[in-house]
This record gives structure tokens, C-alpha cells and sequence, in this order.
């Protein structure tokens, strides 16, 4: 009988909507926070909807962050850009108190310079992953150990990488055995990556790009996000994901809350729910990257990709995280790989 | 027929089939059961009963049909009347007023569609579907404009005249003689003006509000992480009701110039 | 055409263009005019405390090679599909115009434009799916002929081209056609009668009669393609990067507005000059 009226008290409170909340979150499509029974369940539990607006690149999300204050409660930022959006004032101190799971997060997330401001809390780590390649495994009898296969003439004209600078890049430094974040031979970088062209079918933008040539079977080995691997795999693709013995290049995303949010309480909560274990392993379910909350990432069960290869110690070793990059520097890569591509 | 009005109709056959190779691809493979648009085609209608159940696409398809028509008729009405304007009469600065047509052709719908982000943003207006309208009308109004006024130009003056001398007024004037004869024009612009909003991504990306996203949108966002052949099916029913629609205006009105 | 002299003519012509330009201006010019302003700063005001007016942007322009090469590839590639596009598209509107009557054509004109009311990206892959290795084409030549054929279409410039021509051919087909048909068939029985053969009849009559229509769609083909970039990416593979490509980069991989504006700018400039300059040209080719 107590039980019947308080869940009547709590639809009462949440049906006055004194305590319902239209969160907009900003973020790119199908990641995470947009999955339809997720949000159901959000809703039920706390009474708040969930409204989505997608961007498709990093310059992009900041370009809206700018032009549409108080537009967004919940943003999702690469931690390589989170430093810049915090120096321009667009971003709100997060309480860490209000969100439960955050005590699930290990230190090396929680306290990454790129989130952490003068004590404060500027993101929350949510997922992780690595971009390295992925192979065909129709056109390999053994998987390969070192991003060489990429130079192989074995499969020229069957390659792929995706058309960014930064990746780009970084892949070419990886290639040279160079700190990703600290490229001293920027020509052996510039030559190694010149070679590279024409081995390549094509660049791909997408994972729609990616998985419609690798289905089409265009592509023999290609550079690829650990999370998509898994969920191209998923979908019955022949793809299996590398970590070549040079190293992958690791990336973090946390969730912000914009400083010109009016609805930062129940923002915390949806962060809070994002982070959650139950929530996470049901995501991993349907291909997920790997989560940055440890608890959810111990919940998985053990055969998960997340689990089997990102778990992997001897892997975690391989992982060199993309510090922050100033735009003298990010322009500098652009204008490097516009002209190798000119070239063609 | 004579040889040569044969050899016309194969060309023109030819280049229907040209036309129609992509979209019959496109309806093919709404019924391929592949989600990555793998040959060989095995049926499957899974992907119509997937877009049915999916709520986003369906309204956002909506949407844009919606915007497409309202731009289209707009933009249609306001075109023409520029196009009249610019036909008919010589003033100092109409060369200039011709060569502004050409930026919002020219420069990346990327590069406009952000411009107007900024400025929709510092004078006001803001975001929703009037200020997409706004902006896709504008994008559409230089293809409505050209294509008129390439009617226009080989309209006959000497009709209006003799209109004009047998003493009807301006307005019948243009009702009874001019509007006919830039019919097939103003259908022309129209169904152009239609197909820039219909699949205008850039500016209906920028400016419509968080959760009213339009076709174009959606399928922008979603190639990150793959579209499925959802987006096929959506598609291929709007381009079928186009035609059943398209066919029945055909079959009841004479746009086509036919004296 | 007569000259604006009368009051009463004034007040006409702003009726008629005023709400055309003015909504041009409003959501085009002044947005245009804001990134034309940026084009000539150091940094973006807000993000910089350091900016200031500068010619830079447009200097770089002379100093990267990258920037001319792409542009002049993009020029290449917009005269390669407006010329195909011609090619392939005015013989198609001269059959429906002269030789199709009735209800027919206007079915037909309408079959023209209806594949554009589809969204371009999944045209676009629709075609990868045509071109590409073992796709749609190489399948059905293969059924057809008795031959193994490989045509290895996909990534190819050939591949960005057929993309192009198919997504700007039906400008040129519908106002080629909008001039043709307003051609007076008697005209062209006159001339038969006077024993004009039909090649005569197409060169010194069809042909400049209908020059400003079918001028109309290759301006209409020739402007978007030099700055496309959505087409090269998709179908050229590692071919694909053009003018439009690295306007694109400086919005969304770097955040460079001004160097992006600049180079938009001089791409209008270049395209403006190149109709500018063609114009008399053709003018007198039609006299």
C-alpha cells in the first residue's frame, strides 16, 4: 500500500512537471545518447525528455555552441577539444557530487588535464576508443602486427585511411615512430604519408563509407575506430580490428554542460544515466565504444570486444591519447595533407 | 517516322535510362536485404516496414515535403515576378542585379549556409522553419529567375502590343497573353525550386531547432555512422507519389507550351 | 523593351523585383557580405583578441600552389561536364520539342527533373553501386555481353564526371527545351520550303534561336560544379580533391573562416570573370 502511493506521489510530481525537463543534447547521430529505449527508460525514471541535435565535425559542434546559447544542456566533446571550448567561456563547471557513477571512473580519465580546469570539472569521461586499421579477414591468412601492411605492395590500390589531416598525421608519425603529440620530423612524416597515396583505393569519410566499400569488397586493410570495427563485425561484415605493434592513436569523449544551459540539474542526471553500467552494457550490446567508466567496463561480459581487446593490458600499452592541438598546428597538418592530395 | 526522328527518340531513351539508372537502383535496393547495399539482391522488405516504424524519418520526411512546397511556391511567385521585371524594362544597374544571381549559385551552399547562421543569429531572426524557409527560398530564387527569363527571352513583344491595341489591360494582358507563354518556364523554376529545397542540407542543418530535423538532415547526420536502406525506402515512396501526382497534372493541365 | 521613364513604370519595376532582391538580400547578400568582411581579417573578432585587417587570406592564395592547382583542376572538370552536358542534353531537348507532341511531352518533361526530387547523397551512393567493381554496371554488361568485361569505373575522374553530368544534365535539357519550343514551327516550314536543309535549319535557325536557353542551363551546370565537392569526394576516391574540397576543410577541419571566405571569394571572382569574358563571345556567336 506505501509502495502503491509513493510510486502515485512520484507520478504526481512528475506529471506536475515541476521537475520535467527538456534536455537538448548535442552530439553526433546514433552515439549513445540518442537510443530510443534508453531515453524511454530516462524518461519513466526521472520524468525528463531528451531532444536530439547531431553535428558532424568538432569545428562544427563549437560553431553551434556559439551561435545558440542556452540551445543546449548536454554536449558531447572529443577531451582534444574540450580545452578550447572551456577557454572560450562555453562551458559550465560540472558537479561531480550530483552524478553517482562518477566514483566508477579511474583517475587517469577523471583527472585528464583536458577536462580538469583550476580544480573544476569540464567534462565527464564517457567512452574511449582507438583508431587503428581493420582488415578484411577474407584477404589475410594471418592477421597483420605492424601498420607496414598499410605501405605493402601486396595491397596496392586496396587500402584505405579516412581523409582527415589529424589522422592522417598521426598515422604517418606512428608510421616513423614518432609522439603523436609531439612530431619533430614533420617531413618523414610528410614522405612516409607520400608513399601511402598511391597504395590507396580511396579515403573514406564515414563508417557508411567504410562499410559500404569494404561490403563491396574494395578495400583489403583500411585505418578504422575500434568501436565501429566491433559494430561492422556485429552486422556481419568479415572485419577484424588491429592494434599494430607502433601504437593506435586513443581518443576520449566527455559529455559537457554548456555554460548557458537552463536545465544543468537535470543535464547531470542524463550524464549520470549515460555513465551508468546497466545502461553502458546494454549499449556494448549493440556496438559501443569502450566506456571510460570502470565499473561498466568490469560489467561487460567477457567474450565483449570492449572487454577481450580493449581490456587488454598489452593493448592499454599500445594506446597513445591525442593531447589538445592549438590551430597554428591543426592547420599546419591540413595544409600538408591538402597538398598531398593536390598531387594526385 | 524518319530515320532521324527515330534516331532522336532512341537518344531520348538513352538518356531516360540515364536519368533513372540511380534511382532504379536506389528503389532496387529499398527490397535488397543487405544493410550495406551488398550484391547479389535478395529480397527482403524489411527496410519499408523498418521506416514505418521509425517515427523520426517519417515526420522529418514530412517536414520536408512541407518546406519544398511552401519554398517552391514562394520562390515560384517571386522569381517570375523579378524575371517579368528584368525582362521588360532597361534600367541603369540591371546588369549588375543579373550578375548578383550568380553568388548564391556559386559559392558552397556550406559557405552561404554558415553566413547565414551568423547574421540570422546577430540581427534575430534566430532558428526554426521560418528562417529555413527563408534561407532555401533565397537558394532557389536564381535558378527560378534564370530559367524564366530563359523563356522570356524568346518571347515576342509584338503580342503584348497588339493585346495592348486591341485595348485589354495590363492585368488581362498578362493573364491572357504573357503567363501563358512562360508557363512552361514557371513549371520549369517551380520543379527546380522544389528539388534545391528538397535537398537543400546545409542551411536546414544550420538553422532548424534541435529535434526538427528534415530529410536532408537526417541522412547528412547519419552517414557517420551508416544510413540503412530505410532512407532507400522513404525515398522511393516519395519519388513514386511524385510521379502518380506528377502524372495526373500532366494528364489535366498544358504546361508544356503546345500551341 | 521600353526604357524606365515613367513614374508609373518605376513603381511597376519595384513591384516586381523589390520583393525578389530584397529577400535575396536579406537571407544571401548581407550574410555573404558578413563572411566578405571576414575574409579580410587575421583571426575571427571574439575568439582573438589580436585580430585585425589583413590581405593575408588572399595572398595565401598566390603562395600555396595547392590552392591555384585545385582551382584550375575545378575550372577543368566544370567545363569538361557543362561540355557533356550540352553534348548529351540538347539533342535530347531538340526531340522533345520538335518531334514529341501532345500529352507525351509533357509527361516527359516532367520524367526529366522528378529524379532530382530524391536526396543527392543516396543518388550519389546509388551510383557507387552502379560503378563500382563488380556493381551494377559491370553485372549487367557482363549478362549482356558475351565477354568478361572490367570497366574498374569506381575512383575514377570518369566516375565524378558521370556523377556530375547526371546531377546537372536536366538544367540544360529544360531550358534548352523552354527555347527551343518557343520557336514558331512555321518559321521552320518556311524554311523547308525554301529547301534549307536540317542541318541548315539547326545551324543558322534552331541553334541561335535558341542560344539564350541553352546558354541559361550551361551557366546553370558550369558555377556549382567548379565549386562541388560532394560528387569528387564520393565517386574520385583519391582523386576526388578539388577547389571545394579544401574550401570545405577550412570550415570544418580547421576553424579558419577568413581563409575559407577568401578562397570562396576568389572562386566567384574567377567564375564571374571566366561569364563575364565568355558572354560577348557569345553574343556575337548568335548574331
Amino acid at each position: 500500500m506505501t509502495k502503491g502511493l509513493l510510486s502515485l506521489s512520484l507520478l504526481a510530481l512528475t506529471a506536475s512537471g515541476a521537475l520535467a525537463d527538456e534536455i537538448r543534447v548535442l552530439n553526433w547521430q546514433g552515439y549513445g545518447t540518442d537510443l530510443g529505449w534508453s531515453l524511454e527508460a530516462f524518461e519513466a525514471a526521472t520524468g525528463h525528455s531528451v531532444v536530439h541535435e547531431y553535428f558532424n565535425s568538432e569545428q562544427e559542434m563549437l560553431t553551434k555552441m556559439r551561435t545558440n546559447p542556452g540551445a543546449y544542456d548536454v554536449v558531447l566533446i572529443n577531451a582534444a577539444y574540450t580545452t578550447q571550448a572551456y577557454e572560450e567561456g562555453l562551458l559550465a563547471a560540472i558537479d561531480t557530487a550530483a552524478i553517482g557513477n562518477y566514483a566508477g571512473i579511474p583517475a587517469n580519465f577523471a583527472e585528464d588535464p583536458s577536462l580538469v580546469h583550476k580544480g573544476a570539472v569540464y567534462g565527464v569521461p564517457w567512452t574511449w576508443g582507438l583508431t587503428a586499421i581493420a582488415i578484411n579477414t577474407q584477404a589475410f591468412d594471418e592477421a597483420p602486427t605492424s601498420l607496414e601492411v598499410l605501405w605493402d605492395p601486396a595491397h596496392k590500390g586496396r587500402v584505405s585511411i579516412r581523409d582527415d589531416a589529424e589522422e592522417a598525421v598521426h598515422l604517418g608519425a606512428l608510421a616513423t615512430g614518432q609522439d603523436i603529440n609531439n612530431i619533430e620530423d614533420l617531413d618523414a612524416v610528410e614522405a612516409k604519408l607520400r608513399e601511402l597515396m598511391p597504395q590507396l583505393r580511396t579515403f573514406w569519410a564515414s563508417e557508411n563509407d567504410w562499410n559500404q566499400f569494404m561490403a563491396a569488397g574494395e578495400l583489403d586493410v583500411a585505418s578504422y575506430w575500434s568501436g565501429s570495427a566491433a559494430r561492422s563485425a556485429g552486422m556481419g561484415l568479415p572485419v577484424e580490428f588491429v592494434v599494430p605493434k607502433e601504437g593506435a592513436i586513443a581518443w576520449l569523449d566527455g559529455l559537457s554542460i554548456p555554460e548557458t544551459s537552463e536545465h544543468k540539474e537535470a543535464a547531470a542526471q542524463f550524464i549520470d544515466w549515460m555513465i551508468d553500467p546497466e545502461f553502458y552494457v546494454k549499449w556494448d550490446a549493440e556496438g559501443a565504444p569502450a566506456s571510460a567508466n570502470a565499473d561498466a567496463a568490469a560489467a561487460l561480459p567477457d567474450d565483449a570486444f570492449n572487454k577481450r581487446v580493449l581490456g587488454d593490458p598489452e593493448v592499454v600499452k599500445l594506446a597513445k591519447f591525442r593531447a589538445p592541438m592549438d590551430d597554428a598546428t591543426r592547420e599546419k597538418y591540413l595544409a600538408l595533407w591538402q597538398s598531398l592530395k593536390a598531387a594526385q | 517516322m524518319s530515320p532521324i526522328a527515330l534516331l532522336g527518340r532512341i537518344w531520348l531513351v538513352l538518356i531516360l535510362i540515364f536519368l533513372y539508372a540511380p534511382i532504379l537502383v536506389m528503389a532496387a535496393m529499398s527490397f535488397n536485404a543487405s544493410p550495406f547495399y551488398q550484391l547479389p539482391f535478395e529480397y527482403s522488405s524489411k527496410w519499408y516496414s523498418d521506416m514505418a516504424g521509425n517515427e523520426q524519418i517519417v515526420t522529418a520526411a514530412i517536414r520536408s515535403v512541407l518546406i519544398a512546397c511552401a519554398v517552391t511556391a514562394i520562390a515560384t511567385a517571386v522569381g517570375t515576378a523579378a524575371s517579368v521585371a528584368l525582362f521588360r524594362y532597361e534600367f541603369r544597374g540591371k546588369r549588375l542585379l543579373q550578375a548578383l544571381l550568380f553568388p548564391p549559385i556559386a559559392i558552397p551552399w556550406l559557405i552561404t549556409g554558415t553566413a547565414m547562421l551568423v547574421f540570422f543569429f546577430t540581427i534575430g531572426i534566430g532558428r526554426g522553419t521560418p528562417a529555413v524557409i527563408i534561407g532555401h527560398v533565397a537558394l532557389a530564387l536564381p535558378y527560378v529567375i534564370v530559367t524564366v527569363t530563359a523563356r522570356l527571352s524568346s518571347f515576342d513583344v509584338t503580342l503584348e502590343e497588339a493585346a495592348r491595341s486591341m485595348g485589354a489591360g495590363a492585368w488581362t494582358v498578362l493573364r491572357r497573353v504573357t503567363l501563358p507563354w512562360i508557363a512552361p518556364g514557371i513549371v520549369a523554376g517551380a520543379l527546380f525550386a522544389f528539388a534545391v529545397s528538397f535537398d537543400q542540407f546545409v542551411v536546414s542543418y544550420f538553422l532548424s531547432k534541435p529535434g526538427d530535423s528534415t530529410l536532408p538532415v537526417l541522412i547528412y547526420t547519419a552517414i557517420r555512422k551508416g544510413f540503412t536502406p530505410e532512407i532507400n525506402a522513404i525515398s522511393t515512396i516519395i519519388i513514386a507519389v511524385s510521379m502518380a501526382v506528377m502524372f495526373l497534372a500532366a494528364r489535366y493541365s498544358k504546361f508544356g507550351g503546345d500551341r | 523593351m521600353a526604357e524606365v521613364i515613367h513614374a508609373q513604370d518605376r513603381r511597376r519595376l519595384l513591384t516586381l523585383l523589390g520583393p525578389a532582391y530584397l529577400w535575396l538580400t536579406l537571407a544571401v547578400f548581407l550574410p555573404l557580405s558578413a563572411m566578405l568582411f571576414f575574409s579580410f581579417l587575421s583571426d575571427m573578432p571574439g575568439d582573438a583578441p589580436d585580430w585585425g585587417v589583413t590581405l593575408g587570406n588572399y595572398t595565401q592564395f598566390l603562395e600555396n600552389p595547392t590552392y591555384a592547382t585545385l582551382l584550375w583542376k575545378s575550372l577543368k572538370l566544370g567545363v569538361t561536364v557543362t561540355l557533356f552536358c550540352i553534348v548529351i542534353g540538347y539533342p535530347c531537348a531538340l526531340v522533345l520539342a520538335k518531334s514529341i507532341k501532345g500529352r507525351a511531352r509533357e509527361a516527359l518533361f516532367l520524367m526529366v527533373i522528378l529524379p532530382f526530387w530524391s536526396n543527392s547523397l543516396v543518388r550519389i551512393f546509388s551510383w557507387a553501386i552502379v560503378l563500382r567493381g563488380n556493381g551494377v554496371l559491370e553485372r549487367t554488361l557482363n549478362w549482356i555481353l558475351p565477354f568478361d568485361i572490367r570497366l574498374n569505373l569506381m575512383f575514377t575522374t570518369e566516375a565524378v564526371v558521370i556523377g556530375l553530368v547526371h546531377s546537372y544534365l536536366p538544367y540544360v535539357i529544360l531550358t534548352s527545351y523552354l527555347a527551343l519550343q518557343a520557336i514558331d514551327d512555321d518559321l521552320i516550314d518556311a524554311a523547308r520550303s525554301m529547301g534549307a536543309s536540317k542541318l541548315t535549319i539547326l545551324n543558322r535557325l534552331l541553334l541561335p534561336l535558341s542560344l539564350p536557353g541553352l546558354l541559361a542551363g550551361a551557366v546553370l551546370v558550369f558555377v556549382p560544379v567548379v565549386g562541388s565537392f560532394m560528387e569528387p569526394r564520393i565517386l574520385g576516391g583519391r582523386m576526388g580533391t578539388y577547389y571545394g574540397t579544401v574550401i570545405e576543410d577550412q570550415f570544418v577541419a580547421v576553424y579558419n573562416w577568413p581563409l575559407g571566405a577568401a578562397l570562396s571569394f576568389i572562386l566567384l571572382a574567377v567564375v564571374l570573370v571566366i561569364l563575364g569574358a565568355a558572354s560577348p563571345v557569345l553574343r556575337r556567336a548568335r548574331t
